[in-house]
C-alpha cells in the first residue's frame, strides 16, 4: 500500500509541476498576474508530494518489503538501518527520486526566498524549473519507478547493498553531489529567465549569484567527500581516479567557478553578460550530461549503473530540449546585448576573464578527455583509452599559470591598475613563498626533485599572497584589527576559496611526491620499517559485524618504539552478496596519513599486507573543505538577505 | 554580424555533440574486443551443476551452436534475462549456462555447499524461467577468466567446431537478438 501510495504522490507532484511549468510562464508572457501568483504555492505542494513519495520509499526500506524490487536488489534484513535509508539512492531508481527530492526542494526555495523579485522574472524562474521538474518525474514514473513490485514471487531477503556504498562517506556523498547538481539549474532558470525577458541587467546577476554559490558550494563539498570515500573504501589509498563518474561531476564544478567569477565581474561592473549567460546555461548542461553519461551507461566506468538504451534515449532526448532550447534562446537573444563598463588590461575583469578562459579550458580538456575514446571509436577508428597520465599531465601545465593568476588577481582592482602599485606585492608575495617552501621542503626532504619544489612554491604563494592582500587591505585606513573587521563576507569567501585551493595544490604534489607503498608478507611479531614507522604484525583475528564476516589485520605503528596507533585493516566479506571488501585502516594526521589494507593469507600463517605512508594527503581534503565552505558563507552575507527581508516587510 | 554567429556556436557545438552521443548509445561500447572473437573455446573440465560426477569439457560440447551464457543467481540482470532466455530456448536455440560462483573463497569457506546452490538455482529457474539445457559450474572461475569474463551476465555465441564467434557483455534482449546473434545464426546456417 506504502509504495502504491509513493507512486500515487509522485504522478501527484507531476501534475503539479506540468501546471507550474505552464501558468507562471504563459502569465509571464500575457502579463496575467493571477497566472504568475500561483508558482510559488504550486512550487511547494510539488516538494511535498515528491517528500511524501520519498518517505514511502524509504518507509519501504526500513520495514524491509522485499515485495518492491528496488529494496529487494539494494536493501536486506539484516542492514544496519542508516544503510537501509542510504540504500534508498544506493541504486539507479532511488537515486533519482533523489534528485527529484533536490530537484522540488531547491525550486521551493526559490519560491519561499524570492518575494523580492519583480512578477515576470519569479514566475519565469518558477516555471523553468517546473519544466526542468516535469522531465525528471516523466523519466521517474515511466521508465525508472522505484515502486515497482514482485508480486506475486518476491524473495524472503534482500540482495543488500553494494558493500562498497556501505561507508559513511556514501551517506552523504550523493546528496551533497545532487545538491549541487541541481542547485545549478537554479542558476540555469534564472539564465533562462532573463533571456525571456530579455532584460540581461546586473540585477540578474545579484539575484542569481548567492544561489550559484550555494550549489558550488553543495557541488565541491560533495566532490571533496566522493574522494575521501573513494581513498578509505576502495582500499588502494589513491583519492582521484579521472574516472568518467568523477568526471562528470568535475566538469560542473569547473564551469561553476568559472561562472561565479563571472558573476561577480557583471554583478559589479555590467560587463561579461552574454558570457555569465552562457556560463550559466553550461554548468546545468553539464551536471545534466553527466548525468546522462552515468545512467545511459554510454561510457564504461567503475562505477556506471545498470544501463538501459530507453533510459539513456529519454535522458538524450531531455538533453537536447533543454540545453538545445536555452542555448538556441541564448543565440537568439544574446545580440541585443551590450556591454557598459570599459577596463584596461592590467584590471581586475581581465584577470577574472583569464580565470575563466583556464577554466573553462580545462572543462574542454575534461570533456574531451571523456568523451574522446567513444567519439574516436564513433569514427571507426579503433578503441582508445585516455587515462590519468593525459589528464595528469594537462592539469599540470594549467595550473602554472592559473596559480599564478589567482595570486595576482585579489590585489587587482576594478578597471584599471598602475603597475607599479602591483610590483611590491607580487615580488613581495614570489619571494616569501620561495623562501618558505625552499625551507619547509629542504628540511623535511632529502630529495627535492624542481617539478615538486615548483609545485608547492605555487600552493604556498596562493596562501601568502591571500594574506598579504588582507593585510594591505586591512590597514588602508588605520589599525590592522579595525580593517579586518571591515573586509566584507565576500572577501572572505574569496580567501577561504583561494586558501582552500593553497591546500589542495600543496596537498596533490607532496602526496604524489612522498608517498611511499610497500607490499609485504609478515608473520605474526614480524616487524617492517616504512620512513621513520615500524609496523609490527600483531596477527588476525575473526570478526563478526551486522552483515559480513571476515578477518582484521592487527598492526601496531612504532616510532622510536614507542606505539604511534594500532591499526585493524579488514577484509570482510558480505553474507548476501558474497562480496569481498578490503577496509584499509588509516591513521589520519595533519602532516601525514597511515594506510593500511589486508590482502590474502599466504602459506604458513603468513598474510600478505599493503602499507602506505602518504604525507599531507588529508591537504586535499581539508582544501576541498574550505573551498565548500566559501561557497556557503554567502548564506551569511547581508547585501543578499537585506533583499529578502525588506521585501518581505513590503509585502 | 560576427557577435552573430559567435551567438550560434555553442548551439552547433552541442549539436554536434549530440549526434555522437546519440550514435554511441547505440552501437554499444559496453562491447569488449575480446581476444577470444574468432578463437576455440578455451580448454577446460568442469562439474555439471546440477548432476554429480558428470564433467563438461570444451570437446564435449562441440558438434552443435550453442550460446554460453555466463549467469548467478547473485546477479539482477541475469534474472532479468532469463524470461528472454527461456523463449529462445522454446524457438530451438540450444543455451548451456555457465554458472558463476562469485565470492567463494576457501580462505572463509572451507567445504562448498553445492546442495543450497542448487535449491537456490532451481527456485530461481521455476520462478523466472529455465533456459538452460544444462550448467556447468565453475565454482574457481577459472575459465570465465579464460574467456575474459568481465561480470554477468555475459553471452558467448559459439559454433559447432567450437569457435567463439560472438561475445555480448550485459543484457539479451529482442533488440540485441535481432541485431547481433539472429544475423549470425542465420550465417550459420
Amino acid at each position: 500500500m506504502i509504495p502504491e501510495i509513493g507512486y500515487f504522490s509522485l504522478t501527484l507532484a507531476m501534475v503539479l509541476s506540468v501546471l507550474l511549468c505552464i501558468f507562471p510562464l504563459w502569465g509571464a508572457h500575457t502579463g496575467n498576474l493571477r497566472l504568475m501568483r500561483a508558482a510559488p504555492s504550486l512550487a511547494i505542494g510539488q516538494f511535498a508530494f515528491v517528500l511524501i513519495s520519498f518517505a514511502a520509499l524509504i518507509y519501504a526500506s526500513l520495514t524491509d518489503d522485499f515485495t518492491v524490487s528496488y529494496v529487494a536488489y539494494h536493501s536486506s534484513s539484516t542492514l544496519p538501518w542508516y544503510y537501509k535509508i542510504t540504500s534508498t539512492w544506493g541504486g539507479h531508481e532511488g537515486a533519482i527520486l533523489l534528485w527529484l527530492v533536490m530537484q522540488a526542494g531547491w525550486t521551493a526555495v526559490v519560491a519561499a526566498r524570492s518575494k523580492s523579485l519583480p512578477w515576470v522574472l519569479r514566475a519565469r524562474v518558477l516555471g523553468v524549473l517546473g519544466f526542468l521538474g516535469v522531465g525528471f518525474m516523466m523519466y521517474t514514473l515511466l521508465l525508472s519507478s522505484p515502486f515497482e513490485r514482485l508480486l506475486p514471487y518476491f524473495p524472503v531477503e534482500g540482495r543488500d547493498l553494494n558493500p562498497l556504498l556501505q561507508d559513511p562517506g556514501m551517506i552523504i556523498h550523493p546528496p551533497l553531489l545532487y545538491m549541487g547538481y541541481v542547485g545549478l539549474s537554479v542558476a540555469f532558470s534564472f539564465a533562462i529567465a532573463a533571456l525571456l525577458t530579455g532584460k540581461l541587467d546586473n540585477t540578474w546577476a545579484k539575484w542569481s549569484r548567492p544561489w550559484t554559490m550555494t550549489a558550488w558550494g553543495f557541488l565541491s563539498l560533495g566532490i571533496t567527500i566522493g574522494s575521501w570515500w573513494a581513498y578509505s573504501e576502495l582500499g588502494w589509498g589513491g583519492w582521484w581516479f579521472w574516472d568518467p563518474v568523477e568526471n562528470a561531476s568535475l566538469m560542473p564544478w569547473l564551469v561553476a567557478t568559472a561562472l561565479l567569477h563571472s558573476l561577480s565581474v557583471t554583478e559589479k561592473r555590467g560587463v561579461f553578460k552574454s558570457w555569465t549567460v552562457l556560463l550559466a546555461i553550461a554548468a546545468f548542461s553539464l551536471s545534466l550530461l553527466g548525468t546522462f553519461i552515468v545512467r545511459s551507461g554510454i561510457i564504461v566506468s567503475v562505477h556506471a549503473f545498470a544501463t538501459d538504451p530507453d533510459r539513456g534515449l529519454f535522458i538524450l532526448a531531455f538533453l537536447g530540449i533543454v540545453v538545445g532550447g536555452g542555448l538556441a534562446l541564448y543565440a537568439m537573444r544574446v545580440s541585443q546585448v551590450k556591454s557598459e563598463g570599459r577596463y584596461k588590461f592590467v584590471s581586475r575583469e581581465v584577470a577574472l576573464w583569464l580565470n575563466n578562459i583556464f577554466l573553462v579550458v580545462a572543462t574542454l580538456i575534461v570533456l574531451l578527455g571523456t568523451l574522446l575514446p567513444m567519439i574516436h571509436k564513433e569514427m571507426g577508428l579503433g578503441s582508445i583509452s585516455i587515462g590519468e597520465p593525459f589528464f595528469d599531465k594537462m592539469f599540470a601545465i594549467l595550473i602554472v599559470p592559473f596559480a599564478i593568476l589567482m595570486g595576482i588577481g585579489p590585489f587587482l582592482r576594478w578597471k584599471q591598475n598602475k603597475w607599479a602599485f602591483l610590483q611590491n606585492k607580487i615580488l613581495m608575495s614570489i619571494l616569501l613563498s620561495v623562501v618558505i617552501t625552499c625551507a619547509w621542503l629542504f628540511s623535511s626532504y632529502d630529495l627535492v626533485k624542481p617539478l615538486t619544489l615548483l609545485a608547492t612554491t605555487l600552493g604556498v604563494y596562493i596562501a601568502v599572497s591571500t594574506l598579504v592582500d588582507i593585510y594591505t587591505k586591512a590597514t588602508i585606513h588605520g589599525s590592522l584589527s579595525e580593517g579586518l573587521k571591515r573586509l566584507g563576507v565576500s572577501y572572505w569567501a574569496m580567501v577561504l576559496g583561494h586558501v582552500g585551493m593553497a591546500f589542495v595544490i600543496a596537498g596533490v604534489t607532496l602526496t604524489s611526491a612522498y608517498s611511499v607503498e610497500r607490499d609485504v608478507s609478515m608473520k605474526q611479531g614480524e616487524v617492517v620499517k616504512l620512513n621513520q614507522y615500524a609496523y609490527r604484525f600483531e596477527g588476525v583475528k575473526t570478526i563478526r559485524g551486522m552483515n559480513y564476516s571476515g578477518h582484521a589485520g592487527v598492526v601496531s605503528v612504532l616510532q622510536n618504539n614507542e606505539l604511534v596507533t594500532q591499526l585493524h585493516a579488514e577484509k570482510r566479506r558480505y553474507d548476501i552478496g558474497m562480496q569481498f571488501m578490503t577496509e584499509a585502516a588509516i591513521d589520519a594526521g595533519f602532516t601525514r596519513d597511515l594506510y593500511l589494507a589486508l590482502g590474502e593469507q599466504l602459506s604458513e600463517g603468513a598474510w600478505s599486507l599493503r602499507i602506505y605512508h602518504k604525507p599531507f594527503v588529508r591537504w586535499i581534503w581539508i582544501g576541498g573543505v574550505l573551498i565548500a565552505l566559501a561557497g556557503f558563507m554567502i548564506l551569511f552575507d547581508k547585501r543578499y538577505r537585506r533583499s529578502a527581508k525588506t521585501s518581505q516587510e513590503a509585502l | 554580424m560576427n557577435r552573430k554567429y559567435l551567438a550560434v556556436a555553442p548551439l552547433l557545438v552541442f549539436a554536434c555533440v549530440c549526434v555522437f552521443l546519440y550514435l554511441g548509445l547505440f552501437a554499444n561500447p559496453r562491447e569488449i574486443q575480446t581476444g577470444r572473437l574468432g578463437q576455440q573455446m578455451p580448454e577446460f573440465s568442469l562439474p555439471d551443476l546440477m548432476q554429480d560426477n558428470k564433467q563438461w569439457t570444451d570437446a564435449s560440447l562441440k558438434g552443435d551452436v550453442y550460446l554460453l551464457n555466463v549467469w548467478g543467481t547473485w546477479c539482477p540482470t541475469c534474472l532479468a534475462e532469463l524470461g528472454y532466455l527461456t523463449k529462445l530456448r522454446e524457438q530451438g536455440v540450444k543455451i548451456i549456462g555457465l554458472y558463476y560462483v562469485q565470492g567463494y573463497d576457501a580462505d572463509f569457506d572451507g567445504a562448498f555447499d553445492i546442495q543450497a546452490l542448487r535449491d537456490e538455482v532451481n527456485d530461481m529457474l521455476q520462478r523466472a524461467g529455465n533456459p538452460y539445457q544444462s550448467n556447468i559450474l565453475d565454482l574457481h572461475r577459472t575459465l570465465s577468466l579464460d574467456l575474459g569474463v568481465s561480470g554477468a551476465p555475459e553471452t558467448f555465441l559459439v559454433d559447432k567446431n567450437g569457435t567463439i564467434l560472438l561475445h555480448h557483455t550485459g543484457d539479451i534482449n529482442p533488440r540485441v537478438w535481432r541485431a547481433k546473434f539472429a544475423p549470425k545464426i542465420q550465417e550459420l546456417k
